[in-house]
């Protein structure tokens, strides 16, 4: 338990500042939905003589930009970049940072096992992520509400967050099973945001080539789209049963390599 | 061996036990082994590290771990905290396997880090209620008296905190449990001259108390005033286990001679005489053996000015360096 208070006091002070971020990103999105929502229909005209690849880019694709779901949608791709951008560098770093900042010498003299340690951090990190996940959502309601002239699309805002909570966890212990299994720590956080980076650039080269349609597999960012959670109304369940399974793994290989790890001092 | 089935016994039967009870009750009259490595091995890659180390550390000593920089040292003393992992060879502490058993051996442990790093952002209280968290057990009080006697302000931000006083805080951190075995690596850098006195005094108090001490070190007059035993290390290797006393009683004496004329280069190159340097009148020279042989030689000649020195464990050691390189050369 001490593990873990001292982890929340640890990235209070970066949270704190991520939620203001979420809260700029989300308010001054919607606020341009204002402004668009009274040019009517010609928005998703302009939209649509755009070159498909800028499309794709910018998480368009089918949505509705005229309605207020439809472009939250669109502000909903940004959202899912910063959250698991959060999520990934979170991972690596609380893993990693006990050898970084030489620390290790303090912590790992202490009678607890490597396990505990990884519980007590990875028990504060899903809490730091939940935490993450509430005030976007919280933003994104209010927001909306404000902005929306229609009828309400709550429930479609909480489906897409919940989206975006899966892809938070993901990131979260892809990240941490990397830093357990890189032998450098310092190398941990390059590696985590270059498979985000990658892993994206091939969602956006799947909407561009339909023959790239079985990647989707590989990549987070094509589990949880939010044209495909809004036309649904639901997950996907195939993509879950495949989130869990990357989770699990992940969280096996962060303790099983951990325990093994020479600490790097 | 026989140590490792007996601290299996509870699970045997019969006679087995009966012969490891006799077995166990004749081993405590014994002194018992805090610390035993056996063969360990650690290489990364092949660079540095340490090969097939052996040694003990008796119940109540002060053990002296002594090599130049990069000997292997701090490796084996990380390895012996479950820090890394050995290639080969194992070791127990409190009887107990380094890595299986690592959180209940470290409840007794106490480690001082050659270089100390903390937590940004804590107060000096803060890090030793952390600290002092981790064991099940009251430290306030005795963290309040190590304070006082190493003058540390606990009060203040560790980051604020000179090299000095970061070691302090290091040395309280690492005592305020009242560990039953000390593990310092290189401690006393960055502490002044009176510190390090205090410091070391509190380690003498401390062994009193029954705690057992692993001192590493490459500055060799603080393992001369603490240590019962030492092991010199060199490039991975243990080359010479043994007792502080016997290495300073080698019976080697340091002796300086001035003498009235010029005496001839060979004269007192005798069997016992090392190191001998003749410079017109002065000579000086290490012996070792009867000392009568030698003053009945010093006797025949007119001095001025006669020393005779105890060397100190630098002169030995270094004799003792020299000789060994020599020697694989």
């Amino acid at each position: 338990m001490n593990i873990f208070k001292r982890e929340m006091r640890a990235n209070r002070k970066s949270l704190i500042i991520w939620c203001i971020g979420v809260l700029f990103i989300v308010g001054s999105g919607m606020a341009k939905f204002a402004a668009l929502s009274n040019t009517g229909d010609s928005i998703n005209k302009l939209m649509a003589d755009m070159p498909s690849s800028l499309q794709a880019l910018m998480g368009i694709g089918s949505l509705d930009l005229a309605t207020v779901d439809g472009y939250f949608g669109l502000l909903y791709l940004y959202l899912v970049i910063m959250a698991s951008i959060h999520a990934a560098m979170l991972g690596a770093t609380i893993i990693s940072k006990e050898e970084r900042d030489k620390t290790a010498e303090f912590l790992f003299v202490k009678p607890i096992s490597r396990t505990t340690v990884i519980t007590a951090k990875l028990g504060a990190s899903i809490v730091i992520v939940i935490v993450f996940n509430l005030v976007t959502l919280l933003c994104s309601i209010i927001f909306v509400d404000y902005f929306n002239k229609g009828d309400s699309v709550t429930s479609e805002v909480v489906l897409l967050m919940g989206g975006m909570f899966m892809m938070q966890l993901l990131f979260l212990f892809l990240s941490t099973a990397v830093a357990a299994f890189v032998k450098k720590p310092k190398f941990s956080i390059p590696i985590t945001t270059g498979i985000l980076l990658v892993t994206f650039i091939m969602s956006v080269g799947i909407d561009l080539k339909s023959n790239l349609d079985g990647l989707k597999y590989v990549t987070p960012f094509k589990y949880y789209e939010a044209k495909n959670l809004l036309h649904d109304g639901r997950f996907d369940g195939k993509f879950v049963v495949l989130s869990f399974l990357l989770m699990a793994a992940s969280i096996l290989t962060t303790y099983v390599f951990y325990r093994k790890r020479d600490l790097h001092i | 061996m026989v140590k490792n089935s007996m601290l299996g016994s509870e699970e045997k039967y019969g006679n087995t036990l009966k012969v490891l009870v006799v077995l166990s009750i004749k081993r405590g009259v014994d002194k018992m082994n805090v610390i035993e490595v056996k063969n360990l091995t650690k290489t990364y890659g092949k660079a540095r590290g340490i090969s097939d180390v052996s040694f003990n550390v008796e119940q109540g000593e002060v053990f002296g771990f002594i090599g130049p920089n990069g000997a292997g040292k701090s490796t084996t003393i990380r390895t012996l905290l479950s820090l890394i992992h050995p290639t080969s060879g194992s070791a127990t502490i409190f009887g107990k396997d380094i890595i299986k058993d690592s959180p209940a051996i470290k409840k007794d442990i106490g480690y001082l880090p050659s270089e100390v790093f903390y937590y940004e952002n804590m107060r000096v209280k803060d890090l030793l209620k952390y600290s002092a968290s981790f064991y099940k057990k009251d430290c306030g009080k005795r963290m309040k008296e190590l304070a006082k006697i190493m003058e540390l302000d606990l009060n203040r931000k560790i980051d604020d905190l000179s090299l000095g006083n970061k070691k302090k805080v290091g040395i309280v951190q690492g005592l305020l449990h009242e560990p039953k075995l000390i593990i310092l690596d290189e401690p006393t850098s960055g502490l002044d001259p009176l510190m390090q006195h205090k410091f070391f005094e509190l380690l003498e108090e401390e062994n009193k108390k029954g705690a057992t001490i692993l001192f590493s070190s490459h500055i060799l007059s603080e393992v001369q005033r603490l240590c019962d035993r030492v092991a010199i290390i060199k490039e991975g290797k243990i080359i010479k286990l043994e007792k502080i006393s016997t290495l300073k009683e080698n019976n080697y004496k340091k002796i300086h001679i001035e003498t009235t004329t010029e005496i001839g280069k060979d004269y007192f190159a005798i069997e016992g005489v090392t190191d001998l340097v003749v410079d017109r009148h002065k000579v000086d020279f290490l012996f070792k053996g009867d000392i009568n042989t030698v003053m009945k030689k010093i006797a025949t000649t007119p001095i001025v000015n006669i020393g005779v020195e105890e060397p100190d464990l630098e002169e030995i050691f270094m004799h003792f360096y020299e000789k060994e390189e020599a020697y694989e050369q």
